[in-house]
């Protein structure tokens, strides 16, 4: 019992003292108690007192994130995704060594309200005046998802790591153009940062050769070299496979598929990739050779069928976010491998919560803005709310 | 048990002959778009003739003979390749009128050697079917004369056998021969042509699954489900185990919204005790039933039990997998997927779905193995009516 009693005789001592500095009021502006915090989260901290500020201190569950000299005292953290209870301290000294404090908890969210937590990423390609490499910022974007504003939490240019597939058909349609799909792959490999990573995965009507994620050029390089065209094509089940393996992986991702089409194998509609594209955050990049698509029939599907499964696959290309390319010459494939690639480095990424979502899979249709002088923006044109 | 004539004599008015020049055009009209000559032609071959010869008909006659007698003698790998440099030698594309020579020039000595026995036609149909799918083989552009004449030798060869003999043996061998023949253009993708091949055989020979199957097959690429079913139905009567037939029954049937039988004939398949290439494909479209039906728990169900089964199956990974997601749970569905491919077996095999779109040379083996043995089993017939010395014949028979 006598050292509870000399640490509260302590505390009363410190109390004593403190009363010959000068009042200093701290409040944190923002979150608000009640509001439940994950990643990029703004602190807005206010502080009135008589006498100059020498420094404000954020500390998030104990530990120190953030300090300011000057107003505004505004802290950007990230929290991350975990659902929890947060407690944010803000400190502020004066120059006569007074000190004021606030302290703010935020709630985790309940379950049921989880879902509306998805951080949506948007990578938003602009052409303005015919150029694509423009210094925008953050404010220059304006989202709206089912018409609604968006708060742009994330912004970054060529900063995530990129995750590609490289989906080549190699079915006998493609014959002879072996060689130029090898050359194109390679251009693609060679335009990668070490810290980004492929798959590389050659098929027909099976998966003839695939690599795992790597930045290893060689390993993908082997992959390339010893490709044999043969069989049908699958285009969806494979195009399906690729989108589910992305699906584990982080930052910007792209599936890069070089097919003319004609599905005939799969045993997955086009309708499922769709259903995949919008439920994802996978861009889909296609390289077409030749013309216009022809209608064929097999066994599978008829005619009419086979032309909605197209017309379905270029749907799911579009609502992506990325495009369909096409070729006239197989000589212009290298090229267009790295126009994507070109194309995916100038991109903006954007990220958001939507205050529109109810996690019900329903299609949300998304807007990208820009501010002020125009511009061509193209980005996915919505997602299915799970 | 060899298929005899029945008194009636090959030596009437050759009929086919008409028939002949007809197919001939309508073959030419399709060959003659390739434009690239790939098949070697004259000097090359056994017969030393050279590009573009022009050959009388005495001489054209001659050669005939001695590629029949090469052929009778047992050369089985040689004659048909004796066969093609003749006629590509003969049948020039850029000159329509060469063909009428290189038929007659055939007619006559086929006229000669059948006046004694009508069975030499069956060898002789054999040795023309054979060269046309060797040079098939070889790509046969710059010749679309030579295949269509040598195609329709074989065909029509195989109709005056049938007609001329009348016996029950006789249009079953007719019949296997338009059927394999059907089978080559098939694989040439001329649907058209091989259904009216596939068609003559069937009725020469209800009981003919493989012609049943093959005609059915264009039905089906041609979206007539219903006159599929019709086939399919017939082939399943003749052969209640061929599971090929059951698959395309069932497939067809459900085209035709007829979804509860097509459903047990798929169940019964994926029952089967043994796992063939229509055993994932059965699991494969029992699910796709389930799911149309918005049953995609029974469908995932299916699927899981196929997994297991079949386990090697790639794509009936992919179709769990995205029945899984669909369910809404992902995280299962991707170990799914990256199991499979940690422990994906080598892929060389072609796919099951593949297979049952493509035009498959086996489909046909056994047809051509029963063609062979009943040509071989005339080499004797064919020899003696060149008067040429007897051959080493095999054992064949037809029923």
């Amino acid at each position: 019992m006598s050292g509870h009693r000399l640490i509260l005789a302590g505390a009363c001592g410190l109390l004593l003292a403190g009363a010959a500095f000068a009042q200093v009021s701290v409040k944190i502006q923002s979150p608000a108690p009640d509001q439940p915090v994950f990643g990029p989260t703004d602190v807005e901290v206010g502080v009135r007192t008589a006498e100059p500020v020498s420094q404000v201190e954020l500390f998030v569950d104990g530990k120190l994130r953030g300090t300011a000299q000057k107003p505004p005292y505004r802290f950007n953290v990230d929290l991350g995704e975990e659902n929890v209870r947060r407690e944010f301290r803000a400190v502020a000294h004066t120059a006569s060594g007074a000190t004021g404090a606030d302290t703010v908890v935020t709630v985790p969210l309940q379950i049921n309200d989880e879902m509306n937590l998805k951080l949506r990423a948007l990578f938003v390609s602009v052409v303005r005046d015919g150029r694509s490499n423009l210094a925008l910022e953050q404010d220059d974007f304006q989202v709206f998802d089912n018409g609604a504003p968006q708060q742009i939490v994330t912004f970054g240019r060529d900063e995530l790591p990129l995750t590609a597939v490289l989906l080549l058909d190699t079915s006998e349609s493609m014959g002879e153009r072996q060689e130029a799909v090898r050359r194109g792959a390679r251009a693609f490999l060679d335009g990668m940062k070490p810290s980004d990573e492929a798959m590389l995965a050659l098929f027909s009507d099976r998966l003839l050769r695939f690599t795992p994620f790597t930045s290893d050029k060689k390993t993908l390089d082997s992959a390339i070299v010893t490709t044999q065209a043969s069989g049908g094509t699958a285009v969806n089940d494979f195009l399906y496979l690729s989108l589910k393996l992305l699906d584990a992986r982080q930052g910007q991702r792209v599936v890069v598929l070089f097919s003319d089409g004609s599905d005939v194998h799969s045993v997955l509609p086009a309708s499922d990739v769709l259903w995949k594209a919008r439920a994802g955050q996978s861009l889909i990049y296609w390289i077409q050779l030749g013309g216009k698509h022809q209608s064929f029939t097999s066994a599978w599907r008829d005619f009419k069928g086979n032309d909605r499964e197209y017309e379905t696959l270029e749907n799911a290309v579009r609502e992506s976010g990325g495009r369909t390319l096409q070729i006239n010459r197989i000589e212009e494939l290298e090229g267009a491998f790295r126009n994507i690639l070109q194309e995916l480095r100038q991109q903006y990424a954007l990220g958001y919560y939507a205050t529109t979502a109810k996690g019900d899979g329903s299609w949300h249709k998304v807007d990208v803005q820009l501010k002020g002088r125009g511009g061509r923006v193209r980005t996915r044109e919505g997602y299915a709310d799970y | 048990m060899r298929a005899r004539t029945e008194g009636r004599q090959v030596g009437g008015p050759f009929m086919w002959l008409a028939t002949a020049a007809l197919w001939l055009w309508a073959g030419q009209a399709v060959w003659a778009q390739d434009p690239a000559a790939t098949v070697p032609q004259g000097g090359s071959g056994s017969l030393k003739l050279r590009a573009g010869e022009q050959l009388r008909p005495e001489k054209i006659q001659e050669l005939y003979r001695r590629i029949l007698s090469d052929w009778s003698a047992g050369q089985t790998d040689r004659a048909p390749d004796e066969l093609v440099e003749l006629e590509t030698t003969v049948a020039v594309d850029t000159d329509a009128r060469t063909h009428k020579t290189l038929l007659a020039a055939e007619q006559a000595v086929i006229h000669q050697v059948g006046e004694s026995d009508l069975e030499v036609l069956v060898p002789i149909a054999v040795l023309h079917h054979e060269a046309y799918r060797r040079l098939l083989q070889r790509g046969g552009r710059g010749h679309a004369l030579a295949l269509a004449h040598t195609r329709n030798m074989t065909k029509d060869l195989a109709l005056l056998y049938n007609e001329q003999s009348g016996s029950e043996g006789a249009a079953v061998v007719s019949s296997r021969l338009l059927t394999s023949l059907g089978g080559l253009l098939l694989q040439g993708a001329q649907q058209l042509p091989a259904a009216e091949m596939f068609q003559k055989a069937i009725e020469l020979d209800g009981r003919n699954v493989a012609a049943l199957l093959a005609l059915a097959s264009v039905y089906e690429k041609n979206s007539q489900a219903e006159s599929a079913v019709k086939l399919l139905r017939q082939a399943v009567q003749i052969e209640p185990a061929n599971g090929e037939a059951r698959l395309r029954l069932a497939l067809n049937l459900r085209r035709l919204q007829e979804t509860e039988e097509a459903r047990q004939l798929l169940q019964a398949l994926a029952d089967d005790k043994d796992v063939t290439w229509t055993t994932p494909l059965a699991y494969e479209e029992l699910a796709r039933l389930y799911t149309d039906k918005g049953r995609g728990s029974e469908a995932e169900k299916v699927l899981r039990k196929a997994v297991e089964r079949v386990p090697d199956d790639l794509r009936l990974r992919i179709q769990l997998a995205a029945a899984l997601d669909r369910r809404g749970a992902p995280g299962e569905a991707t170990a799914i997927i990256e199991k499979a491919l940690a422990s994906l077996p080598s892929q060389e095999a072609a796919a099951s779905r593949y297979l049952y779109n493509a035009a498959r040379p086996e489909e046909f083996a056994e047809t051509r193995k029963f063609l062979d043995e009943n040509s071989r089993s005339r080499f004797q017939v064919l020899a003696q009516a060149l008067g040429t010395p007897q051959a080493e014949t095999g054992t064949g028979v037809a029923r």
